[in-house]
């Protein structure tokens, strides 16, 4: 709606609150910096020190990097076929995407909780199996590693079927009649034409999925066990019990600069394997 | 040959589709189990968990909590999106790209990360523990979310309206609040509802927030977990599964969805 009239006055006022909001974040990142390299006399890398120089840590950044992408990888793969199958019913589509939506904006807390419910030692799983006679003892499905994963995936497919299905809405429909009426069956059709179109959403969704799993907490402790840390949640250990501002906002720094890297990897693949025109 | 195959993907598919809301409806089974967790074959059917939690204060101010931090987040984070975005909008500035990445840029945090940097500022300005806290916590975070909608909105709006309004003597109070207002109005219901839903069920972020004083529903939820795994917990949690599928009809029903899977018109 822009005019030909003469620039309007007197409107700059209306972007102070925004301003405000955004002063605030861009503080809170200040003082996140202020925090982890400010020590008690002067500029002090001892935080980061006292972090990174301990073997057992390391393995927690390698934890939560692993997990990140084996949970970014696995939500781009399962939530793909959901995304095409929302693309190719168009007169489903707004009822399957509130399918979609709902678990998606449902507290994460409410979803794990229910991971907990199915794949707990007494859960829904394990009972059923038992009553069946499939097994005799408890699978270890939740308190470990694998809970974790099974846990953010479901949490974080959502954006993977969202990210997608944006990009397969562009996709022309003349194209595929095209290669149709050209002899390639439904699935070439697929692998030949819309695969490749729509990578650039497998993308966004595999961005977006790893970031959100580098700063996972709640599912971490609720669904992985003593020794599954990760870096969000020995932040949060570090802000809500150690009281330590200095050391978590290292971590927070850390975490920002691996998941910076991480994305910044992608970007790359995702250069290297999408043709420009598509991107 | 391919029939059969294009026939099992789509089978697949919606076997994968209906995974998305299991354990919520797993959740919901077992709130109404009489014997407080699913089995199968399902036993007696009951509604105490749901008293149960209905008669527990802590609940209650929880729930009622949650629910006044989203009402009051939804409304400013729309109206401040709304005045920034309106003023944007008419005045193009030249660091308005710059701009728009800095408004976005809380969305590339990890949230673990931005709830330490938002503990750090709230702590300095002594709102740590406290509803205010939490409120401009949940603004900073849903600022990204109410700005989109309101953006496309704007520029959906036709500009020889404006023009005409302006050649026919309407100031800017008037071309603001009486075209682009009601014009943007889809922009606006999706940013409101979308906000509120956002700030309603947040937790990862919300949870270095709370204090003795005040705490949120899902972050409540979330120390229940921890301490004992009750049934109460699942009525709990239906009824926050309530609040968002009641919310996201709203917005289908006033709106549409097409705004989740727009691409981006910029």
């Amino acid at each position: 709606m822009r005019g030909a009239t003469s620039a309007p006055r007197g409107l700059g006022w209306l972007l102070l609150p925004a301003l405000l909001v955004l002063a605030l974040f861009l503080g809170s990142v200040a003082l996140l910096l202020f925090h982890a390299f400010w020590g008690k006399d002067g500029f002090s890398l001892i935080y980061f020190r006292q972090i990174l120089d301990r073997a057992d840590y390391h393995d927690v950044f390698l934890r939560t990097v692993s997990i990140a992408a084996i949970v970014a990888v696995a939500a781009a793969v399962l939530a793909y076929p959901i995304a095409w199958l929302l693309w190719r019913l168009p007169r489903w589509r707004n009822l399957l995407l509130v399918i979609v939506l709902v678990p998606w904006l449902v507290s994460l807390v409410v979803r794990t909780y229910g991971w907990l419910v199915i794949l707990g030692p007494k859960g829904f799983l394990n009972e059923t199996l038992k009553w069946a006679g499939v097994i005799q003892s408890p699978l270890p499905l939740i308190f470990n590693d694998l809970g974790v994963v099974i846990g953010l995936t479901h949490v974080l497919m959502p954006f993977s079927v969202i990210a997608t299905l944006s990009v397969l809405l562009q996709i022309d429909n003349r194209l595929e009649e095209a290669s149709e009426s050209l002899g390639a069956g439904g699935f070439e059709t697929w692998r030949r034409i819309v695969l490749p179109l729509s990578l650039p959403g497998v993308f966004t969704g595999l961005g977006i999925t790893f970031l959100t799993s580098m700063g996972a907490i709640v599912t971490p402790i609720l669904l992985g066990g003593i020794r599954q840390k990760m870096a969000g949640t020995q932040i949060y250990q570090e802000v809500v019990y150690n009281f330590n501002m200095s050391k978590a906002s290292a971590w927070a720094i850390c975490l920002l600069l691996l998941s910076g890297l991480g994305l910044a990897l992608l970007r790359a693949l995702e250069a290297a394997l999408v043709p420009k025109a598509d991107r | 040959m391919n029939a059969p195959i294009v026939k099992l993907g789509r089978a697949a598919s919606f076997a994968l589709l209906l995974f998305l809301p299991l354990p919520i409806l797993v959740i919901g089974a077992t709130s109404f189990a009489a014997a407080g967790y699913l089995r199968f074959p399902p036993g007696e059917l009951s509604l105490r968990w749901y008293a149960e939690a209905a008669t527990d204060p802590r609940w209650i101010e929880a729930f009622v909590t949650s629910l006044g931090i989203a009402a009051v987040v939804s409304v400013l984070v729309t109206a401040i999106a709304f005045a920034g975005a309106y003023a944007c909008h008419r005045l193009r500035p030249r660091w308005l790209p710059a701009f728009e990445l800095a408004v976005m840029s809380p969305l590339f945090f990890p949230h673990a990360a931005l709830g330490v940097a938002l503990v750090n500022v709230l702590a300095m300005a002594g709102y740590l523990g406290s509803a205010t806290g939490i409120v401009i916590a949940h603004i900073v975070c849903t600022l990204p979310f109410a700005w989109r909608p309101i953006v496309v909105a704007l520029q959906r709006i036709d500009g020889e309206i404006v023009e005409a309004a302006s050649l026919l003597g309407a100031d800017e109070r008037r071309i603001a609040l009486g075209i682009a207002l009601p014009l943007a109005r889809s922009g606006l219901v999706t940013a409101l509802l979308f906000s509120f839903i956002i700030s309603f069920d947040e937790v990862t972020i919300t949870m270095f927030l709370t204090g003795p004083q005040v705490t949120t529903l899902p972050v409540q939820i979330y120390a229940f977990i921890q301490e004992n795994a009750s049934p109460v917990l699942a009525a709990i949690s239906t009824a926050t599964v309530v609040v968002t599928l009641v919310v996201v009809m709203l917005l289908e029903r006033l709106i549409g969805l097409e705004f989740f899977v727009a691409h981006d018109p910029a």
